[in-house]
């Protein structure tokens, strides 16, 4: 159809416009991140089976090696579980006589429970982070009602929040990723802070109190974190139940304190995702009040406009 | 002796040969194929989670080095087209900064068969040297994107343990496709 030179021009020309098409996804990578990850969610989420298929063979030499090293400290480790066990029957007593005096407790002030969370159990798929980013792909079944936002929790204590949901997976985004940020409460020094992760596995503490410094070991939970005035239904990063454990403060350096989380941010295997049901923040509306208007929208306290200042004055 | 070599060249010399059949036809596509469809299986096996440490960062690698060796030595064998939707298929099984694992390939193949009559005159090790280069410079070049994503500085450590795996794994790979080259994608050049 064309001339040999006009073939050969062609051709010289498609790999340019191949990398003018690369640089334009680069740039929509940057001005519209979600809609890519969207599509990335996609991927995995038609691959998700795949990878369970996938992971197997790796886990089934883990269970072997695993079993086969156990096998060469049994002894030990028949002491060491024994001790523990003793050490544990003693927390059970403990534990019972607390529950019995808390339910009589709670019982004598007509106490109103909390709604109970529904939650969902999932294997992680794979790490869904990349060189820079801290995120896992929990493959969470059909249907079962993730939703943005909820909470990520392994057998240690909270690992995330619910970032993107597919149909059969949700990505979690962990709370060392750079752009995790959580509100805690500090349980000795009852001071509040916001835990920023950083890439590394110690995400920081930040504005802590200049006067209330968090105390070297001390636990470190959530912090319970309502809507916004204006919002509702269950928007990602707005809610988030207080309570749960994260971890214990510890001091890398004089003045730079970091959390050691309990759960386990590496590789964890079964993760819990925790829905809460959101909580009514707003009070009960009171017949007669007068609403009072935000100070920033009041007449009297807002910015005088040019035509207000008399020419002369001042 | 002459007669023989251009008989064993076959369809690079002019001269009346037989029409090819169509099973020599696809066992000729087929062995043209096999250097990208390498490249294709790694990326899958190596977005899934196998438990190899630094999945990720052996990704950059394994694809960098595949689509060097196979633009300079074989062009025909690692098509353009390939390499595009390869890097595509690459990113979006990644979770990286998007694009840009596919902007460095396409990099790469560039640089790779343009000079690819200079390669194949120069020393193995200038050629690694390049190929180290290459990946240092494309690997800082996605740092730099997510740092802009992410509006702050970031730690360059991974990006250049990804430069260093992608530097050192060349070597294997390249015996792998020395080896690949005479015995299997072609093997009339043997």
């Amino acid at each position: 159809m064309f001339s040999i030179q006009v073939q050969q021009a062609l051709a010289k020309l498609v790999l340019p416009f191949l990398i003018l098409i690369a640089c334009s996804i680069v740039v929509l990578g940057l001005a519209r991140r979600p809609l890519v990850d969207r599509w990335r969610l996609d991927a995995a989420d038609r691959l998700a089976p795949a990878y369970r298929l996938a992971a197997w063979p790796g886990e089934a030499v883990r269970g072997l090696y695993g079993d086969a090293s156990g096998l060469g400290h049994l002894a030990v480790e028949n002491a060491h579980l024994r001790d523990e066990n003793a050490k544990l029957r003693r927390w059970y007593d403990v534990a019972v006589a607390l529950a019995n005096e808390n339910a009589r407790l709670k019982a004598q002030l007509h106490w109103i429970p909390d709604n109970a969370p529904s939650f969902v159990t999932g294997h992680v798929v794979r790490d869904a982070g990349g060189l820079y980013g801290r995120a896992l792909l929990l493959s969470v079944g059909d249907g079962q009602g993730v939703q943005l936002g909820d909470v990520a929790l392994d057998a240690g204590g909270l690992i995330g929040r619910v970032t993107e949901v597919g149909a059969h997976v949700a990505r979690i985004l962990l709370i060392n990723d750079q752009a995790s940020r959580i509100p805690v409460t500090l349980t000795a020094s009852r001071g509040a802070a916001i835990l920023a992760g950083d890439g590394s596995p110690y995400p920081r503490l930040l504005y802590y109190a200049q006067d209330n410094h968090p105390v070297e070991g001390e636990r470190v939970f959530t912090s319970a974190q309502a809507l916004p005035v204006g919002q509702s239904g269950h928007a990602p990063f707005t809610s988030l139940p207080g309570g749960l454990p994260i971890g214990t403060v510890h001091y890398i350096r004089p003045g730079d304190p970091v959390v050691v989380p309990d759960g386990s941010l590496v590789h964890p295997d079964i993760v819990r995702v925790f829905h809460y049901d959101q909580q009514d923040e707003t009070g009960p509306s009171a017949p007669g009040r007068v609403p009072v208007q935000p100070p920033a929208l009041a007449p009297e306290l807002s910015a005088p406009s040019s035509a207000d200042v008399e020419p002369g004055r001042g | 002796m002459n007669h023989l070599l251009r008989e064993r060249r076959g369809k690079t010399q002019p001269g009346i040969e037989p029409e090819p059949t169509v099973k020599h036809r696809a066992d000729v596509a087929v062995r043209d194929a096999v250097p990208w469809l390498f490249m294709a299986i790694c990326v899958i096996l190596l977005s899934a989670p196998t438990g190899l440490p630094g999945g990720t960062e052996l990704m950059f690698g394994v694809s960098v080095g595949t689509v060097y060796f196979w633009s300079a030595h074989r062009p025909e064998s690692m098509p353009v087209w390939a390499v595009f939707l390869i890097g595509l298929l690459a990113d979006l099984l990644s979770f990286g900064p998007p694009g840009t694992l596919l902007l460095s390939l396409l990099i790469v193949h560039g640089v790779a068969h343009t000079w690819r009559y200079g390669l194949s005159r120069i020393n193995f090790i200038w050629g690694w040297g390049l190929m180290s280069v290459l990946a240092l410079s494309l690997t800082l070049f996605q740092w730099m994107v997510a740092c802009i994503g992410a509006l702050r500085p970031m730690s360059p450590v991974p990006s250049l343990f990804q430069a260093a795996l992608a530097a050192g794994i060349y070597p294997t790979l390249s015996v792998l496709f020395v080896w690949t080259h005479r015995t299997i994608v072609n093997p009339e050049r043997a």
